[in-house]
């Protein structure tokens, strides 16, 4: 599936991985609520390394799919 | 032997450096990385201007995580909102300057006065909103056809900034805020054992710490509300510690209260009454002390709400017995004990909560602590701020002065940003002297080591002194305003953007319009003087005042939580309990105790009068209390006869009552009229004035 390289709004174009970023911004979010509340954090051995490492999988995955 | 000494010697030092100056050697070395981590990616990116990532790494960079966190997202925001007003202004009256700039005025005074209201980081974003303005909304103004690209790039540069310094304080020897909170809680705990062990509360000793303790309400409410993005401690351990704050004020309220009353009845002769209850006091100070040492955390701290209970379940028995030992009017021991007994529940509800804190159930709901200010400050900062705007502008265009935007932005920014500091005009020197010594530190690195920089790792050994001593000054309380002024200055000048570009004569305008709009927005700071002046105390007082007189007459009782947040939040923002020492300062403090001491009776009474009491007892109490809002009203020895007068006469009218209702009713009465009769206390104090 290829995915545009840009967007437009309000006739600026932006590269199309903005709104990726912001995106996996937010599925980052949801994650880290549940791995908070699920207590994995706890037995992760440095957590914001983690954290980081999982963002730029999500964040990377997309910029794959859209180039 | 001596060798064995030597090295225990050795391994003492090396603790007490890894304690005290290791994390600041590891905060200096990740605000180098991040500050050049953002020059390297900018330069990668051919930005324009790598210094605003830098400056913005400067900004948010903190040694918790958790802090630069939330600060970079309010940034986030106050930028965007910033550059969108920028861009409107822009495209309305790109052509008009007189327009543009009154509408930038305008701007910056919503901002000013936004950031006085809100606390903390959200405050910060309304700062940045404003100033924002000037750094794109000028550059754009004088050329709008580029407008959007200047907009773009700046967003793009404080992005970069944001990044670095939160992946860096995410990931180089993070620093939780999650764990400097707990200690923070355990320290206040203990720190307030001992005094309730320590102090007899009929001396005025302990006000002085008292005062500290509270102060640190607001702090730790700040971190809290930071450690909110760092999310891998939970939410209820958050509610538990917002849950303790509310609590540790109740209680303080109650031991200030009985102290008050226990000195009140020493000075009218009842000591008898007094002694009898100290003794009783003297035992919870035992039983949150055993052998003299305070709980030190969470276990210890349940065997103390354990042992406060039994006390208080023995407490009835012992009152009784000590009520024989007192003086013949048994009214004013009752009062005392009914405090007693309050300050016993609030202090077990206190330790429950610690006991609780790392338990993982969700249970506690914690009061938000709410916004309250006084709108005239708050009108007055804003207008400082367009004030501000409105004169650098009108020197600039007027002069036709080359470094007029330097100047307009540099005095904006430092006009704005310290509104809410305590004493804005001491503030505003040392920044003053920060930008003097960045100055010189920017020249010596602009025309000394850059000239001879070739290649990005020798610009980076060129920025790197200047970087790290200012980072080395934010390390220290005393210098953390003098480095930042340091910082901001000596990134603001580094003579390169894409390419070296640094001129002495261009950089000589620079420093002369930076000094000039500082030393303006000092003027500015000390004429409109919201911290310390003597009419913003009088003002702290007035609205200290009315919330008692809004308890007395306000249709609805006021929530307690409601008038304790209010009362302290007033005083916080006025900045007094930051400067304890001064005398004027302790007496808006009094003033402070005094009203929640009032306020708190009045809200008892009435709660208890307009749920079970008659229409005769409703009509006794109302009366009482519109004298005592007269006399809050203005205090003057009439007032307070009549007020006296009233509450005696509401007093005999439940005379009759036998009931628990009644009986209590009576002792909160009693209670404010002995607080009322007192001498000594800041009503009198001011009425003699």
């Amino acid at each position: 599936m290829i995915m545009p390289r840009e967007v437009e709004l309000l006739g600026a174009t932006f590269p199309a991985l903005v709104p990726a970023f912001l995106i996996a911004g937010i599925i980052m979010l949801a994650l880290d609520r549940t791995f908070a509340i699920s207590g994995l954090y706890r037995r992760v051995w440095y957590p914001s390394l983690f954290r980081f490492a999982l963002f730029v999988c999500l964040f990377c995955g997309m910029g794959l799919v859209i180039y | 032997m001596i060798g064995a000494q030597a090295i225990t010697d050795f391994r003492a030092a090396w603790r007490d450096w890894a304690k005290a100056d290791a994390p600041r050697f590891g905060y200096l070395a990740k605000v180098l990385i991040a500050c050049l981590g953002a020059m390297w990616i900018s330069i990668l990116f051919d930005m324009g201007q790598p210094r605003t990532a830098m400056v913005t790494v400067a900004i948010v960079m903190q040694s918790h995580s958790g802090m630069v966190l939330a600060k970079s997202y309010y940034r986030l925001i106050g930028t965007v909102a910033g550059v969108l007003a920028a861009l409107l202004l822009v495209g309305l009256f790109a052509q008009e300057r007189v327009p543009f700039l009154a509408s930038m005025a305008i701007w910056i005074g919503i901002c000013t006065a936004g950031s006085v209201i809100l606390r903390n980081h959200q405050s910060y974003a309304f700062v940045l909103a404003g100033y924002t303005l000037c750094i794109v909304g000028l550059p754009a103004a004088s050329q709008p056809d580029r407008a959007f690209d200047i907009a773009a790039d700046r967003v793009s540069e404080i992005m970069i900034g944001l990044l670095c310094a939160t992946l860096v304080s995410e990931l180089v020897f993070p620093k939780r805020i999650g764990s400097v909170m707990l200690d923070s809680a355990r320290r206040r705990f203990s720190d307030f054992s001992v005094m309730v062990a320590s102090s007899s509360p009929d001396d005025a000793g302990y006000r002085s710490a008292l005062m500290k303790l509270m102060g640190d309400i607001f702090s730790l409410e700040a971190f809290r509300a930071s450690s909110v993005l760092e999310s891998d401690d939970s939410r209820s351990y958050r509610l538990r510690l917002g849950r303790m704050n509310a609590e540790f004020m109740e209680a303080t309220t109650a031991f200030h209260a009985l102290g008050n009353l226990l000195q009140r009845q020493r000075r009218s002769g009842l000591n008898a009454t007094a002694d009898a209850l100290s003794g009783i006091y003297r035992k919870i100070g035992e039983v949150l002390m055993p052998g003299g040492l305070p709980a030190a955390n969470e276990r210890e701290a349940a065997e103390a709400a354990a042992r406060l209970s039994t006390l208080r379940a023995g407490l009835d028995a012992e009152l009784a017995a000590a009520r024989k030992g007192a003086d013949r009017e048994k009214i004013d021991f009752d009062v005392g004990a009914d405090l007693l007994g309050r300050l016993l529940d609030d202090l077990m509800a206190y330790a429950r909560t610690y006991a609780a804190l790392s338990r993982k159930r969700n249970d506690a709901e914690a009061p938000s602590l709410g916004v309250h200010f006084d709108p005239l400050a708050v009108a007055l900062a804003g207008m400082r701020g367009a004030l501000m705007l409105a004169i650098m502008a009108s020197i600039w265009i007027y002069a036709e002065w080359g470094s007029g935007i330097e100047a307009v932005t540099l005095g904006v920014v430092s006009s704005t940003l310290f509104a809410t500091s305590p004493s804005p005009a001491r503030t505003i020197r040392q920044f003053l002297m920060g930008a003097l010594i960045g100055t010189a530190f920017a020249y010596w690195t602009n025309f000394h080591l850059l000239n001879q920089a070739q290649g990005f790792v020798m610009l980076a050994l060129a920025v790197a002194p200047g970087i790290a001593m200012a980072a080395w000054l934010t390390t220290r309380p005393e210098g953390a305003v003098v480095g930042a002024g340091f910082f901001i200055v000596f990134l603001m000048h580094l003579g390169f953007g894409s390419a070296y570009s640094a001129d002495p004569a261009a950089f000589m305008n620079d420093v002369i319009a930076d000094i000039f709009a500082i030393a303006l927005s000092g003027v500015l700071y000390a004429l409109i003087d919201l911290g310390g002046s003597r009419w913003t105390r009088r003002r702290t007082v007035q609205r200290l005042k009315s919330l008692v007189i809004g308890a007395c007459r306000e249709p609805m009782p006021l929530r307690r939580e409601k008038l304790e947040i209010g009362a302290r939040d007033l005083v916080y923002r006025s900045g007094s309990i930051r400067r304890i020492a001064d005398e004027e300062d302790r007496i808006v403090i009094e003033w402070l105790l005094h009203a929640l001491e009032i306020g708190h009776a009045v809200i008892a009474l009435r709660e208890l009068v307009e749920q079970g009491g008659d229409r005769e007892s409703q009509r006794l109490v109302r009366g009482a209390l519109e004298s005592v809002a007269l006399f809050f009203e203005s205090p003057s020895e009439k007032r307070r006869l009549a007020a006296l007068r009233a509450l005696e006469a509401a007093f005999f009218g439940h005379d009759g009552a036998s009931d628990a209702a009644g009986r209590k009713v009576r002792l909160h009465l009693h209670f404010m009229k002995v607080a009322i009769q007192d001498q000594d206390s800041v009503v009198s104090k001011e009425e003699a004035a």
